[in-house]
C-alpha cells in the first residue's frame, strides 16, 4: 500500500475544524482543494464523530482531490474538544477514488484499527514523534509499508 | 474556482461516502471500530438532497446523466488529459490559468473536468 504519511507533532487548535483545517495544511494541495477536502470530512464528522479510542480521532475520508492515500498524524498536548470529547492525537487521512481505492481504504482503516487496539494507550501517552509513528506502523513522506 | 464546480466537486465526493457506506466490507469495519451510526447513510442521502438543491439544474442534470451513465461525472484533467477516457484536452483550456473559473467537460465522454490547484 502506498501513501505519503506526514506528522504535526504540537497542534495549535483547541477544536474539531480548527485542527482539521491545521492539518490539512500539510496536503500538498492548494486552498480551494483543501477547503473542499475539509468541507467532505465535516461532512463525515457530522454524521458521527470519527473519535475511536480514548483521546484519538480518525478523521477520513476518500475524495477526488487526492491523487495518493495521504495520512497526517497530529498530536495536542491541551487536547481539542472533538466536541464531545477531548482528542489529543489526530489521524486523519483521504483515500483518493479510483478503481482499488475502496479496498485500499478499508485496508488502510483495518491496518489503524490494529495498531489502536493493540496499543491504544500508548499511542495517546507517547511523547515524541518518531515513537509515535512507529507504533502506528507509518514511516514519513512517501513511503509505503 | 467557479462555485458550480466547487458544488460539484462536493456532490462527487458525498457520493463516494454514500458509496462507502453501503458496501459491507467498509461499513463492517467503521463499526467494528465505533465509527458507524445507525442512521448515517439516511442522513447522508438527506443531505444530498439539499447539498442538490444548490446547483443550477443544467449541472445537476448532467452530473447525473454521466454519473448514471460512467460511474463517476467529475474527473480531474491529468497531464492535459480527462483522467476518465485519456483524451487530450484542448491546449487552450489546459494552458489557461483561468480554466477553473467556469465548467468545462470532456470534449469525447463529456465528463466535468477539473484542474488540481
Amino acid at each position: 500500500m502506498k501513501y505519503t504519511a506526514l506528522c504535526k507533532f504540537d497542534l495549535n487548535s483547541a477544536s474539531r475544524e480548527e485542527a482539521i483545517t491545521e492539518l490539512l495544511g500539510l496536503f500538498s494541495i492548494g486552498e480551494k482543494s483543501r477547503g473542499l477536502l475539509a468541507g467532505a470530512l465535516d461532512i463525515r464528522e457530522k454524521i458521527g464523530a470519527t473519535v475511536v479510542h480514548n483521546n484519538i480521532a480518525l478523521p477520513h475520508c476518500r475524495s477526488i482531490l487526492v491523487d495518493k492515500l495521504t495520512v497526517v498524524v497530529g498530536r495536542s498536548q491541551p487536547g481539542i474538544s472533538w466536541p464531545e470529547q477531548i482528542v489529543n492525537t489526530v489521524i486523519l487521512f483521504v483515500s483518493p477514488v479510483n478503481l482499488n481505492a475502496p479496498l485500499e481504504h478499508n485496508k488502510f482503516l483495518s491496518h489503524i484499527a490494529g495498531k489502536i487496539k493493540k496499543s491504544g494507550d500508548k499511542i495517546s501517552e507517547v511523547e515524541n514523534q518518531d515513537e509515535l509513528l512507529t507504533l502506528l506502523g507509518f514511516k514519513l513522506a512517501d513511503q509505503g509499508e | 474556482m467557479d462555485k458550480q464546480l466547487e458544488k460539484l466537486i462536493s456532490l462527487h465526493d458525498l457520493d463516494v461516502m454514500i458509496a462507502d457506506l453501503n458496501r459491507k466490507d467498509i461499513r463492517k469495519r467503521e463499526k467494528d471500530m465505533g465509527l458507524h451510526t445507525e442512521g448515517a447513510l439516511e442522513e447522508l442521502k438527506e443531505l444530498r438532497e439539499t447539498f442538490c438543491k444548490g446547483i443550477n439544474r443544467k449541472w445537476r442534470g448532467l452530473y447525473n446523466q454521466l454519473t448514471k451513465h460512467y460511474g463517476n461525472a467529475v474527473v480531474p484533467a491529468l497531464m492535459g488529459r480527462c483522467a476518465g477516457c485519456l483524451t487530450r484536452l484542448p491546449t487552450a483550456v489546459c494552458s489557461n490559468p483561468e480554466r477553473n473559473t467556469k465548467i468545462h467537460t470532456c470534449p469525447t465522454c463529456g465528463r466535468i473536468i477539473y484542474w488540481a490547484d
